[in-house]
């Protein structure tokens, strides 16, 4: 069991080449945990990044929001797959809906890693590439490497989504979280798209 | 006012707060509401698959420059306590939230009760606001200014559909 994971590509790896292939436009959204702790580490001064703190599973919804609200911008959801599997009626909603500037990028090591490493039906039965088909999103792919996902990426920032990404990928321990305020998340997050809050 | 006035009130205070996206998962008390909103070409009407996900689908929307709503029946309620409290409250992500609030005045289903009945208070306890529309005259007032409340305390607002106003669910 642990030989093959141990093979498999690193979050931090994929998390940069996304942060190298999307242009300054492109609006990057990040899970709870994992997803939130690596962007920030590689990417924190990028202003178009907006870092889920609580509310496990609803960065794809976050995600559907802002691409419904910004059309002219590709939007890019980096969410873990223990959060999709809580929140995977969004995906039905998210087919429905169908955004066509709307990419879901799904880290998958087949555990809760975070709390412990709890095995998650990913790692047995549930096929979340097949259920992102299966709600209609115009394409599920399966990376199995760095190179592999880089070209998953590209296509899907040029071909009309939805796109969901699916990547299996090592079961690397977290960064450590740092101390943030939601508000000020927010506020910088709505300055860079130049939306004024209320 | 005619029998359905307060519908359509509910709809042009949804206008005058510049709402054009509105998120559902519809009772039959809503209904009528979102068919409404759905012949406005001036509303983005999206069906939920669960209700939580208009919280998320919400605070995206609005971070990227769209105002929305959140409509559900009392039992949806209950299933987006979590992402109010740890993502729409905390982040300061104004929306109303227009509630079908089964459980009271001619309820014939005794499980509607508890979030029919509840809901108001659990909002308060999580720092929200609750306002009810109870009468037919009221609801232009009371819609428009509690959706307004929302954009000014910059959290979502809780609206409540009375059964003595809807007539509940077998009401017209």
């Amino acid at each position: 069991m642990a030989s093959p994971q141990l093979a498999r590509p690193e979050r931090a790896d994929l998390t940069r080449a996304i942060v190298d292939l999307v242009d300054d436009e492109t609006i990057l959204v990040s899970g709870i945990g994992n997803a939130s702790f690596d962007l920030r580490a590689i990417a924190g001064e990028r202003p178009l990044n907006f870092y889920m703190l609580g509310s496990m599973g609803q960065a794809i919804s976050i995600g559907l929001g802002l691409a419904l609200a910004q059309p002219e911008r590709p939007v890019v959801v980096m969410e873990g797959e223990g959060s999709v599997l809580l929140n995977m009626s969004a995906l039905a909603t998210i087919g429905m809906q169908a955004p066509p500037n709307l990419t879901l990028v799904i880290w998958d090591n087949e555990q809760w890693q975070i709390t412990g490493g709890q095995t998650l039906s990913t790692a047995t039965s549930c096929n979340l590439a097949a259920v992102a088909r299966g709600c209609g999103l115009a394409s599920a792919a399966t990376p199995g490497d760095v190179e592999e996902f880089a070209q998953s990426l590209r296509f899907a920032l040029d071909a009309p989504g939805p796109h969901a990404i699916v990547v299996k990928i090592a079961p690397t321990p977290s960064l450590p979280p740092q101390r943030d305020d939601p508000v000020a998340i927010k506020l910088n997050f709505m300055a860079a798209l130049g939306v004024e809050p209320d | 006012m005619t029998s359905g006035g307060w519908r359509e009130a509910i709809v042009a205070a949804l206008k005058q707060n510049d709402i054009k996206l509105v998120c559902h998962v519809a009772d039959t008390v809503l209904a009528p509401i979102i068919r409404m909103l759905e012949a406005d070409s001036d509303v983005h009407v999206v069906t939920l698959t669960r209700e939580e996900e208009g919280v998320g689908l919400l605070t995206g929307a609005y971070m990227g420059g769209i105002r929305g709503a959140l409509m559900l029946q009392a039992s949806g309620f209950g299933n987006i306590l979590n992402s109010l409290g740890s993502l729409a409250i905390p982040y300061q992500i104004p929306f109303p939230i227009i509630m079908s609030a089964r459980g009271g005045f001619l309820e014939h289903n005794v499980v509607q009760v508890a979030w029919g009945k509840s809901a108001p208070a659990a909002a308060e306890l999580l720092g929200m606001q609750a306002f009810a529309m109870t009468h037919p005259e009221d609801v232009p007032f009371i819609a428009t200014q509690a959706m307004r409340h929302a954009y000014v305390s910059r959290r979502p607002t809780l609206l409540t559909i009375e059964t003595q106003l809807s007539g509940g669910k077998t009401g017209g």
